[in-house]
């Protein structure tokens, strides 16, 4: 188990001492989360779409509607509580408002205070979320002026609702994770170790005692250990530069990263076992990271590719890890449910090894 | 292993490789402490047989029996035993001398395990301790790989062709780290295609061609067995090889270009007669040399071809 370790140091000092791997593993995917960041970013306008619920009916509460019709950013839709909260989780709403029965009697018996409801989408991003609360905060305080009392007789009560109705980057942030864990899996798995083999490291380990399965070891935790560093500088930016609100579990994320960056170093592995040469390696995982990139949902929804590509797009693995953490990080719609994700990744897992074990040359 | 039992025995060893008899049933014996050399042109086999005696190729027939253990039954056992250097010397190219040293040190159980300042003292490369592998040039890179075939201080050590593409001063250092391997008592099988390189080292060397072993002696032996005549050399181009032929003590004679070559059994007599030549005004003798046959002759004469590469 030492050697295990000791083997996986000199790993870690030759990857770091390798300014071309640690640009494609690290920088690389934050390139792509900030081009595309930026590129489609602005798309959350200052302009709301705000759900009205009157249950009151009172002439407070129609002044109240009156001046939240008079803000030029709010777009006002009137409605009733259920069809507007449905609404709300389906993304068509920015947030809604719900002023309750009693309100109007309320304020001028000047004896309780009144809550008003405030239902929002914390995935939006906690700026946002504090523009509108502040917005309506704001309206409701000067009626607080207006009825000058001892008590304060409008209250806000904010409530987040999660929506289905993700922003580019919540959509763009678990695909671009999945990608970095994919190409972790093939440039980083399938290059270094078709050069050992060519460059006869391997042969040379094979003339000392060293039992292969130690080599095997170290290389995969350390191909995981790159894998959790990737998925924290990704977390890091996501959250930090682009307001990603992380909804998820993180220890189910870590599951899914790891369940993902395995398949994928299986399916590294497998390229490598048929790869001849450096050249031809390369050629090989360029033929199969490039339909991956761009027909597993990554940058943009897999429904908005055509039909007849759907089997190819259902047959590949980062369908699969990309669905499985969006699922888990931003809580979006599931394109399949969770088990399947987790069983095709498991599938491919198994698959890659076995096949590894079977054609693996050690020279 | 029981004293007085060879290091490597092998009997009638086999490798294939479709119709190519890579090695076509090779035997021989090293003894203990002895330096034993594979001399033989590129693809001759030598590579392919000392890698079944170390266990990396397996044999399709013969037997191999290492310091008392069987291959391929026992190959783990011998690993942790023998040292290995291979001809390809690509190793971590990111690592430093001593981070390498350290990492293959950690591969092997024995206690007996030679310090890294050791290793690098014996190999010369102390002052590159802290140097990139791929920043050595292919000397250093080459004693670096003989460093790593030392590390578990074995008693049998393995160098396949270890001078091939070095300059003559880097050779040098390398034979030096051999002598002194000698020294400290080792069994050493290596291969090479250098002649002169056989002739330093080896207390026996094997001549190999084509998957089979030829001819088994100490260098000297060999040139004594196929050579008793001795080479006189000069320029003269005053006669032909015929009339060279009919002087004394001369078996045979060649001459090309003014170049003469005579191979004599008595050599003053023959150069008696060469000098009564030159005082006659017969001929004159420019640029005489008189030298014994080498390996490299015995070569020659065995499988009739040159041995450079």
């Amino acid at each position: 188990m030492s050697t295990v370790i000791t083997l996986f140091r000199a790993s870690v000092k030759e990857f770091v001492r390798d300014r071309g791997a640690l640009f494609w593993t690290f920088a690389f995917p934050l390139v792509f989360i900030v081009l595309f960041g930026v590129i489609f970013a602005g798309g959350g306008s200052a302009n709301y779409t705000v759900g009205i619920v009157n249950q009151d009916g009172g002439d407070v509460s129609q002044q109240i509607v009156g001046a939240f019709n008079g803000i030029k950013s709010f777009k006002i839709k009137s409605g009733g509580f259920d069809d507007e909260l449905s609404q709300l989780k389906k993304g068509n709403l920015d947030m809604l408002i719900v002023l309750p029965a009693g309100l109007s009697q309320a304020v001028h018996a000047d004896q309780t205070t009144t809550t008003v409801q405030m239902y929002y989408d914390p995935s939006k991003g906690q700026a946002d979320a504090q523009i509108k609360l502040g917005i309506v905060q704001q309206v409701l305080d000067g009626f607080n002026k207006h009825y000058v009392t001892q008590l304060t007789p409008l209250a806000l009560q904010p409530n987040s609702v999660a929506s289905t109705n993700l922003t580019f980057e919540d959509f763009l942030v678990p695909g671009i994770l999945a990608m970095a864990l994919m190409q972790l899996g093939l440039f980083g798995t399938t290059m270094p170790l078709v050069s050992l083999r060519q460059d006869q490291v391997l042969r040379r380990l094979g003339a000392t005692p060293l039992p292969r399965w130690t080599l095997l070891a170290s290389q995969i935790l350390l191909r995981l250990t790159l894998a959790l560093l990737q998925t924290v500088l990704i977390l890091g930016l996501a959250t930090g530069a682009f307001h990603v609100h992380i909804i998820g579990n993180y220890l189910a994320l870590l599951g899914i990263v790891v369940l993902g960056s395995l398949a994928f170093i299986g399916l590294g592995y497998l390229l490598a076992s048929v790869s001849k040469s450096v050249e031809s390696a390369n050629g090989l995982v360029s033929a199969v990271n490039f339909p991956m990139m761009f027909l597993s949902g990554i940058f943009f929804p897999i429904a908005v590719l055509p039909a007849f590509l759907s089997p190819v797009v259902r047959a590949l693995p980062l369908t699969y890890l990309g669905d499985a953490a969006r699922q888990v990080m931003v809580g979006s719609t599931p394109e399949f449910p969770i088990l399947v994700d987790i069983a095709v990744l498991a599938g491919w897992l198994v698959v890659c090894s076995l096949l590894s074990l079977r054609l693996f040359k050690w020279e | 292993m029981k004293s007085g039992q060879p290091a490597i025995t092998v009997e009638n060893l086999r490798k294939y490789y479709g119709k190519t008899k890579a090695v076509d049933g090779v035997s021989f014996e090293v003894g203990d402490g002895e330096i034993f050399g594979m001399l033989g042109p590129n693809g001759a086999g030598k590579s392919t047989t000392i890698e079944m005696i170390e266990g990396l190729r397996v044999a399709d027939a013969g037997l191999v029996t290492v310091l008392g253990y069987q291959q391929p039954k026992d190959a783990n056992a011998i690993k942790e035993r023998i040292g290995i250097q291979l001809q390809t010397t690509a190793l971590y190219p990111r690592l430093t001398v001593v981070e390498i040293l350290d990492l293959f040190r950690s591969f092997y159980k024995t206690r007996k395990l030679l310090s890294t300042d050791e290793l690098v003292r014996l190999v010369d490369l102390d002052e590159k301790r802290d140097t990139r592998s791929k920043q050595l040039s292919g000397g250093q890179k080459q004693r670096l790989s003989v460093a790593l075939a030392l590390i578990n201080d074995p008693d049998l050590v393995f160098l396949d062709e270890p001078t091939t593409g070095m300059d003559p001063q880097a050779r040098r250092q390398l034979w030096d780290v051999v002598q002194e391997l000698r020294k400290r008592g080792k069994t050493i099988l290596l291969t090479t295609h250098y002649m002169e390189e056989a002739e330093q080292l080896c207390d026996r060397v094997a001549i190999v061609d084509h998957g089979k072993i030829i001819e088994i002696g100490s260098p000297a032996e060999l040139v004594r067995r196929y050579f008793t005549d001795i080479a006189i050399e000069f320029q003269d181009r005053s006669a032909d090889a015929d009339t060279f032929r009919q002087l004394a003590g001369v078996s045979t004679a060649s001459a090309e270009d003014g170049r003469v070559t005579l191979y004599s059994s008595d050599v003053p007599r023959t150069m008696a007669a060469l000098l009564e030549r030159e005082s006659t005004g017969d001929g004159k003798l420019r640029d005489l040399s008189v030298h014994s046959a080498t390996l490299e002759d015995v070569f020659l004469k065995l499988t009739g071809r040159a041995l450079r590469d």
